[in-house]
């Protein structure tokens, strides 16, 4: 391995207790933060080696119907398993919410007030199929109304009551493949408006769900969601 | 006493570079490429799992649980920090010590003597094949005082924090810190 870097022992250290699970949240949460400094980054990866490293042996090939319930378990074959349910998707968790969308989005197309703004924007070549969802939460805090316009790539969101608390919204597009992509923070209390761009956009598609998530300020420091579902909705034609 | 060989080294470096390939193919939602990762990497997840968890179900278990998280996340491996292998076995490190935590019973178990938590020892007529890394790992972890590796290692395994290995043994925080980071900082010395 080549010679230590300049890291100081007592980062090495940090960086060590950070890969071995030792710390307590708030320095976790301190520690992690340094990871976005190259050299606490690079022994960080070093420890995770040693650590896996400390714990390796004892190797032996699962039996063959492990790998058949795992292949079962993958997104897309979960139809097929039969036998016993499979994981729920973290948006679907709530499963209140998944059955109390599917009924309002045929009762509901947009809700009314507040109306939209929608800036001008020149008119399409061709007509282009709008597309909407409504995002439902629990029963008293409100719902997101959603068009998106592919023509125009443009999102516009209602929101009519955020209960978020001291937190950013976060919306989601999940598609086949199961994967949250971030859409954004939406603000409470306004009508966000967004051009998602041409990879997002080609994710927000009729059957595709979309979600909102309580973030730290600023959305998920993750890229992928890391807190409670707050709405849930499928996205249709109109 | 097993034999230990020298892995070859370049053939070290093909299958790295081969897993890290098929890693990122997943990434992309390639199947193929998910069963190529299995296939080279199962039977090391595996071990690790049941270092872990006493009950070979409970294994199964979580190394199912582990390829799935391998499924969604593997876009999240950044070749640039670490190889795949480590990553890999990290989620079944990490699935494994939520199955054993999840029932609660840990956070107040006493802890086993540090000593009995040792490498599994290979049989006799087996050849264990390790890289030069694992080599020296291996060695720095026998130059530490007697009990020490096992308590490093017994830690990883369970999950345990500082404040948890304290309140489990019946020790002081601030001895268990003084004592885990005596060891890793020889670790360190050792290992560089």
């Amino acid at each position: 391995m080549s010679a230590s870097t300049a890291l100081p022992e007592e980062d090495e250290l940090i960086a060590a207790e950070l890969a071995l699970g030792l710390l307590a949240a708030d320095e976790r949460a301190a520690a992690e933060a340094r990871l976005t400094e190259p050299a606490f980054r690079a022994a960080h990866a070093r420890w995770q080696h040693y650590a896996v490293g400390m714990i390796a042996g004892g190797e032996e090939p699962p039996r063959p119907s492990i790998w058949a319930a795992i292949e079962a378990r993958l997104p897309g074959n979960d139809a097929a398993s039969g036998a016993g349910s499979s994981p729920l998707r973290w948006w679907q968790a709530s499963t209140a919410l998944a059955s109390i969308a599917a009924v309002l989005l045929g009762a509901i197309a947009l809700r009314p007030t507040p109306t939209p703004v929608i800036v001008a924007a020149p008119p399409p070549p061709r007509p282009a199929a709008a597309l909407v969802a409504v995002l439902v939460g629990d029963k008293d805090n409100g719902a997101i109304a959603v068009s998106y316009d592919p023509a125009s790539d443009r999102l516009i969101l209602t929101p009519t009551r955020l209960a978020i608390g001291k937190r950013d919204a976060e919306l989601w597009v999940i598609g086949g493949d199961a994967k949250p992509r971030s859409l954004g923070v939406i603000p409470a209390g306004e009508i966000a408006k967004r051009n998602p761009g041409i990879d997002l956009a080609k994710r927000i598609v009729a059957g595709a769900t979309l979600a909102v998530s309580a973030e730290p300020i600023g959305g998920s420091p993750t890229g992928q969601p890391t807190g409670p579902v707050l709405y849930v909705g499928k996205i249709s034609a109109t | 006493m097993a034999e230990i060989v020298a892995i070859d080294a370049e053939r070290l470096a093909q299958d790295r570079a081969a897993l890290a390939r098929a890693l990122s193919a997943v990434a992309g939602g390639d199947r193929a490429a998910f069963e190529d990762v299995y296939r080279r990497t199962s039977a090391k997840l595996f071990g690790v799992c049941l270092r872990i968890l006493p009950e070979r179900q409970e294994a199964e278990e979580a190394l199912q649980e582990a390829y799935i998280s391998v499924w969604r996340r593997a876009d999240t491996f950044d070749a640039a920090h670490g190889t795949a292998m480590t990553w890999l076995m990290t989620i079944a490190r990490n699935r494994a010590v939520d199955r054993l935590r999840r029932g609660g019973k840990i956070a107040t178990a006493p802890i086993e003597a540090a000593e009995d938590v040792a490498d599994p020892t290979p049989a006799a007529t087996d050849l264990v094949a390790r890289s030069q890394d694992e080599q020296r790992l291996h060695h720095c972890l026998g130059m530490l005082p007697a009990g020490e590796a096992g308590f490093v290692r017994t830690a990883f395994l369970e999950g345990s924090s500082y404040s948890e290995l304290a309140a489990r043994s019946g020790v002081p925080l601030g001895t268990v810190k003084s004592r885990m980071r005596r060891a890793l900082a020889k670790l360190r010395l050792c290992l560089q």
